[in-house]
């Protein structure tokens, strides 16, 4: 696609209209700088996002933010919404790592309280959650303990001892997703997720320290507990092998179905039913089922932090949750008096009040941003994402020196505890876009707005 | 043979091959390289894999994630197959495997994205874009 098929709606927002393509059943909408649109276009993001206009029972337009990029099916940073009654419900719509996801942690300390134990502080963090491609958490599962975290997500990870009831208010959606049928989750995807809660794993999930920066709405930071200087903490990671399963399964099941339901798609990897259908049904009861796990799974790992830091900082040193979001996931909400179910990949629910976290690249800063009623108006109550990739793991292996990055990023203060540097070298800052203008977008579109900037101290990562 | 080219976020696969046989027991190589699975000496098993699905293409990529979970799950790296049968929409297939304590890469899922086995000249070919 070239910059010259879409048309400039304002400074932020592009269209693709319904003329580019016959089975269009909506426009696109692009919110984005003119100069983080000539980035768009060269790769196929808006062709994904194209096809994603031909879902049945899409409403209004199919949307990509301004961290959108080349995924597979839907692009990463699409929202789509779809008649909850009428519509479809699309596994890809999802991704294969359902509730992928930010938890941001606040402490009460400063950078000055904390620095000369920081790097034990990433040591013992790296020890007690563990990292990497396949690595196993210390926790064990007996009996029906697994169908349990599945019905019950970060509830049950609270009443096995991970957290408290005032956890489980400062996460999305109580840290379980209503619906959930463990027994729609199969074997496989039983066998392949049963081992990892607890576990970061690999690609760009991490656990990172950082400082609250630049506040930029005092009230809001009051509200939610931050300071200037003070020390924080992010969890990005979801459903592991168990939700990739899930997702697997689900679109081949959908892949066979559709022709029974007469639909025909221009990406196979779209692969839908209809939400009222016995394949439709059974995905979002499974992936409520991930969803919980992913939920548990962030749940677990905030206790492996709390015990690092209260290892280091001493037991009576409080570590509480300030909010936790899903940004692979689908969901029954209502907009405009129709109850619609929301599919996001890569992008974040965004409602009015609700915190809004952006994960950006390991070098540069992530953002806490708080939901507007503009949101609810223009993009079905979302936001984006994280700051959006630029570069090919590929390129940035072959263009990024390893050992350099590691000095680049302790002159930088950041340490790095990375169970592998090629680990390290696939997220360099630069393999990402300018998160400030991504977000700078989303703000100033009114969809949420900014409360402070974070910069990173140090990463643990697989 | 498979080639790795560029993808923003993943991994992308094209695969070429004399033969659909050799297509699909190629891809497997493939999918393996990517994960750089740490293979160690002895412990060679066989198995069997029987699939049927929607289209040729969709069988490759079915067969992909089949063994993509066998792998994961039971620590395994693919090293061969043969195919007793393999039609359009049905295979069975027996796969040699030896012990991987460990993989390098994640790879959540071999998608249907870009996926088209199609002739070409005198043999077969398909890109595979993979979720990592």
């Amino acid at each position: 696609m070239r910059k010259s098929d879409l048309q400039r709606l304002d400074d932020f927002l592009w269209e693709i209209p319904r003329t580019y393509r016959d089975d269009m059943r909506v426009p696109g909408r692009v919110y984005t700088t003119e100069r983080m649109l000539d980035q768009i276009v060269r790769d196929r993001s808006l062709e994904q996002l194209v096809n994603v206009t031909a879902l049945p029972g899409i409403q209004k337009y199919a949307i990509a933010m301004p961290d959108v990029h080349e995924g597979y099916g839907f692009p990463i940073g699409g929202v789509a919404a779809v008649d909850a009654d009428d519509g479809v419900i699309s596994p890809g719509g999802i991704g294969y790592d359902i509730n992928c996801g930010v938890r941001l942690l606040r402490t009460r300390k400063s950078l000055a309280d904390v620095k000369n134990s920081l790097r034990k502080l990433a040591h013992s963090i790296a020890r007690e959650v563990p990292s990497g491609v396949g690595r196993g958490g210390a926790l064990k599962l007996k009996g029906d303990d697994l169908d349990r975290i599945l019905a019950d997500g970060a509830r049950r990870a609270a009443e096995l001892g991970y957290g408290d009831a005032a956890d489980l208010d400062r996460i999305e959606s109580g840290g379980r997703i209503d619906g959930a049928d463990p027994n729609e989750v199969s074997p496989a995807a039983k066998g392949r997720g049963h081992d990892q809660l607890g576990t970061i794993g690999s690609g760009n999930h991490f656990v990172e320290i950082d400082i609250v920066e630049t506040v930029f709405d005092d009230e809001e930071a009051a509200r939610l507990g931050l300071a200037r200087d003070g020390v924080v903490m992010q969890i990005h990671t979801g459903s592991r092998g168990l939700g990739h399963q899930v997702a697997t399964d689900s679109i081949r099941r959908m892949m066979q179905a559709m022709p029974r339901y007469g639909i025909r798609l221009p990406d196979p990897q779209l692969a839908c039913a209809p939400i009222r259908s016995p394949e439709g049904e059974s995905y979002l009861a499974a992936m409520a089922a991930a969803a919980n796990f992913a939920f548990a799974n962030r749940q677990i790992i905030t206790g492996g932090i709390r015990r690092a830091w209260h290892h280091e900082m001493g037991a009576a040193e409080p570590l509480d949750i300030v909010y936790d979001v899903a940004h692979n996931i689908a969901k029954v909400e209502e907009h405009d008096g129709r109850r619609l179910v929301v599919h996001r990949k890569g992008a974040t629910r965004a409602f009015p009040g609700q915190p809004v976290l952006i994960p950006g690249s390991m070098g540069t800063a992530s953002y806490l941003l708080v939901g507007l009623p503009g949101a609810m108006a223009q993009s079905f109550g979302s936001s984006c994402h994280g700051a959006g990739r630029l570069m090919s793991r590929t390129q940035a292996k072959k263009e990024i020196d390893g050992h350099e990055l590691r000095e680049r990023l302790e002159r930088m203060g950041i340490i790095a505890e990375a169970a592998s540097t090629k680990g390290l070298v696939e997220e360099a800052p630069e393999a990402y876009k300018d998160v400030d203008e991504v977000v700078g977008v989303v703000a100033r579109a009114g969809i949420a707005k900014k409360v402070a900037r974070l910069v990173p101290v140090a990463v643990i990562k697989g | 043979m498979y080639e790795i080219l560029q993808h923003t976020a993943d991994v992308r696969l094209r695969v070429t091959a004399s033969s659909l046989e050799e297509l699909f027991a190629d891809a497997l190589q493939g999918l393996m390289a990517v994960m750089h699975g740490a293979p160690v000496g002895g412990g060679e098993e066989t198995e069997t894999i029987e699939l049927d699905s929607v289209d040729l293409t969709a069988l490759l990529v079915d067969f992909l994630n089949e063994a993509l979970v066998r792998a994961v799950v039971r620590r395994r790296g693919f090293t061969g197959a043969s195919f007793a049968s393999l039609g359009e929409t049905h295979l069975s297939a027996t796969l040699t495997s030896v012990p991987a304590p460990s993989f390098d890469e994640d790879v959540k899922a071999v998608t249907y994205h870009e996926a088209e086995v199609r002739r070409s000249g005198q043999g077969w070919t398909t890109m595979l874009v993979l979720d990592i």
